[in-house]
């Protein structure tokens, strides 16, 4: 396995400091070293006060988005050889900064959970399965619409789009990709939620029609929610109701 | 007086259903996490939300726990899980032989199975190994490693427990043979200071012999990791597991759109350094093209590795013939007040974790303060985010 | 956590962020810069009717201005800042109707082709003429 040695200049804050700055280290890698791993061996190796976050390392729990080289990625699923010699790593945009890589989700959530997004969803394309027999003993009608598997949402909550969104960057009423995605979810397949109240919250000059579809935010999100499709299909459904 | 009455170390699901259970007590708590909760062992796990079949004939203690805690976790946090149950997969011979001593070990737990044949478990999952002789279903499910845990931390904050990511313990305060309290590091300012609370608890899972040394103490926690590879594609909608003796990459749990294969086995010293050995990624895909043959087509979203803390003897050579139970410690018996270590389980077992600690520690503190946890339904994860 | 951050400081140029972006995002950058060029241009446009007001010798001096070589110049890129908007102003009216969102980036480049060829062309003329 091939090792070679990349330079890292990544984003420092603590609470207190007149102004971030960027420190420099400098690792070696091989072919499958991601960008978690390497700043998990600077944290460990080289300074134990670089803070970041990061969970499940597989791209399901959304914790470790960053900026990688100005671009939005998740840290545990970019591999430092896909990227050149030099490598800057910055916290995601249009977030509160807590210290060096870490945000303050608080505010995103907060725009997230008003149209009340569910969580779990009955999967799409599976005729041949019956519901499972535990369905039943547990007391759950597979009439309700649960029949057939469930399935937790796409959205994995990580930031990516936001942080990539131009409009999110002027205006903080923005609603954002992310939680109109969701908006349309609940339109889509309402699971006991009322889709018309999740329309008429997107119907606002700082819902879906802030949107100047520049579409990073499908560009960047790892986990192929769309959340620019998403945007365009609720303006379609409040103009044509269609 | 101290600030606190516990001082909980270690955000992972322990630290975080153990919070969760005094604060519903009516203790006073604080949790300190050095860094994101959820970060070490408990956020890497692939999401199984344990059936204890996997246990049912050669660990039945184990087996017993995981069933009861499934049916409580089901109730105190609905939405968190696919409930799409889990398969038992035959794919041998020596598998098919070894069905008999499983059903029997499940019906023994209390785990109940259905048997299907092998045309009725492709009919459920088409893309298993077509030489399939045999499954058995059984109540698995897949939850979400992060959230769950998180929805503990909400509702342990929401209830007045004080949480504290970030945040370092440097030393433990031992004063007359008795931790009264840590010296800790705040990392979003460099602030150091001191908590003070009646009692510590030691929660920090592979790091707890560490975190045990700061009070003069040992634990026989062995840091044992093992690889878990993600592969692209939803290859299953429910859990698949081999029908054998428990082994490397014999199981294959979906999550969201991706498909998590594990697991493997070895013993390290520092948890914060794996040295996972490439050589068992290649086993996981090996293996798990074994239950569903399309992994083999499929590409590698992630490889990685987390330290489970398996409670043991020091010594252990690959760490899976150790018992999977958790233990608690009291170490006044070791001449150490006020200081107490929860160590080893597994994610589907953080709360029968807390309630065995959180006795330990009212009963310590000398209260009447019966634990609510099988009962209280959860705030949802997002809940920890906000004020 | 309120009292938390100072950083980052929303800037009002923040929507200006080009680095390793794709199509999509040039498309929404080009558009605001023609868009804020050619409201630019409008307001100039009025201000210079105001010169009528002065007579004859003030409007045919600035007339002579007007057709100096840097101000064609001028001109044929006012031209094809109309033409990216008035193109892309389309592709954006379809991609909001939920119309072909899936090649929104190819889209961006039929717009930016057209744009470049309707301007080359419209030049091309003018200098033949």
């Amino acid at each position: 396995m091939a090792e070679r040695e990349v330079t890292f200049r990544v984003f420092r804050y603590k609470q207190g400091d007149p102004a971030p700055h960027y420190d420099t280290f400098t690792l070696r890698v091989d072919d499958r070293t991601t960008v978690l791993e390497a700043l998990q061996t600077i944290r460990r190796d080289l300074d134990p006060t670089l803070m970041l976050r990061h969970s499940c390392h597989h791209a399901s729990c959304g914790t470790c988005g960053m900026r990688v080289n100005g671009r939005e990625v998740l840290a545990c699923v970019t591999r430092v050889a896909d990227l050149g010699p030099k490598i800057t790593v910055e916290p995601l945009q249009n977030a509160p900064l807590v210290t060096d890589l870490v945000v303050d989700m608080g505010p995103f959530y907060a725009r997230f959970v008003q149209p009340g997004r569910p969580f779990v969803r009955a999967s799409e394309a599976l005729p041949q399965a019956e519901p499972p027999g535990w369905l039943i003993a547990e007391g759950r009608d597979p009439q309700s619409g649960l029949a057939g598997y469930e399935r937790f949402e796409n959205c994995i909550e990580c930031g990516l789009c936001t942080s990539a969104c131009p409009v999110m960057a002027s205006d903080p009423a923005y609603f954002g990709p992310a939680a109109l995605a969701a908006a349309w979810r609940v339109v889509e397949e309402p699971r006991g939620r009322d889709p018309q109240a999740a329309l008429r919250w997107a119907d606002d000059e700082h819902g879906c029609w802030r949107c100047h579809l520049a579409f990073e935010c499908s560009e960047v999100c790892p986990s192929a929610v769309d959340p620019g499709r998403q945007i365009m299909r609720l303006r379609r459904r409040l103009l044509f109701g269609r | 007086m101290a600030d606190y009455h516990v001082l909980i170390i270690g955000g992972g699901a322990t630290g975080a259903a153990l919070a969760h259970d005094l604060a519903l007590r009516g203790l006073r708590v604080t949790l300190v996490e050095r860094h994101e909760v959820t970060s070490g062992t408990t956020g890497r796990h692939h999401g199984l939300l344990h059936s204890g079949a996997r246990y049912a004939v050669k660990d039945q203690e184990s087996a017993r726990e995981c069933i009861e805690e499934n049916r409580i976790l089901r109730r105190i946090a609905p939405g968190s899980f696919e409930l799409n149950d889990g398969l038992f997969v035959a794919i041998t011979e020596e598998d098919l032989a070894y069905a008999e001593a499983f059903l029997e070990g499940c019906a023994a737990c209390g785990i109940p199975t259905k048997v299907l044949t092998p045309e009725e478990a492709l009919r459920r999952e088409p893309l298993l190994n077509p030489e399939v002789k045999l499954a058995v279903q059984v109540p698995d499910g897949t939850m979400d490693a992060m959230r769950l845990p998180l929805r503990f931390l909400a509702t342990a904050k929401h209830n007045g427990a004080v949480i504290k990511p970030w945040t370092e313990v440097l030393a433990l305060e031992v004063r007359n043979g008795a931790v009264t309290g840590a010296r800790v590091r705040d990392h979003t300012s460099g602030r150091e200071y001191t908590i003070g609370a009646d009692i510590v608890v030691n929660a920090a899972g592979p790091w707890s012999g560490k975190i045990a040394a700061m009070a003069g103490v040992e634990v026989p926690v062995v840091p044992s990791p093992g690889v878990m590879v993600a592969v692209w594609g939803r290859l299953c909608n429910m859990v698949v597991n081999r029908l054998h003796p428990a082994g490397d990459g014999d199981i294959i749990v979906p999550q969201r759109a991706l498909s998590i294969i594990g697991t493997s086995s070895w013993v390290v010293e520092d948890p914060d350094d794996l040295q996972m050995p490439e050589e068992h990624i290649w086993r996981m895909m090996e293996e798990g093209s074994k239950l569903i043959p399309a992994v083999r087509r499929a590409g590698m979203r992630a490889a990685w590795a987390a330290a489970r803390p398996l409670v043991g003897e020091r010594g252990a050579q690959s760490g899976r013939e150790l018992s999977r139970t958790f233990k608690c410690f009291d170490h006044a018996d070791e001449g150490v007040e006020g200081f107490v270590t929860i160590t080893g389980g597994k994610a589907t077992t953080a709360r029968a974790m807390a309630e065995a600690a959180g006795d330990v520690v009212v009963r310590k503190l000398g209260l009447e303060a019966p634990c609510r946890t099988r009962e209280v339904v959860l705030l949802p994860h997002w809940a920890y985010y906000m004020e | 956590m309120s009292e938390r951050n100072a950083f980052p400081k929303r800037r009002w140029t923040a929507w200006f962020a080009p680095w390793r972006r794709r199509p999509g995002y040039w498309a929404f950058v080009l558009h605001r810069v023609t868009g804020l060029g050619l409201v630019l241009y409008l307001g100039l446009h009025l201000y210079v009717l105001r010169l009528l007001l002065r007579g004859p010798e003030a409007w045919d001096a600035f007339i002579r201005l007007a057709k100096s070589p840097p101000f064609l110049a001028l001109d044929a890129v006012l031209f094809a800042g109309v033409l990216y908007h008035a193109l892309n102003g389309v592709r954006v009216t379809l991609l909001a109707l939920d119309i072909g969102v899936a090649r929104q980036r190819q889209g961006f480049w039929w717009v930016l082709g057209l744009s470049v060829a309707l301007a080359v062309a419209g030049l091309v003329a003018f200098i033949l003429r």
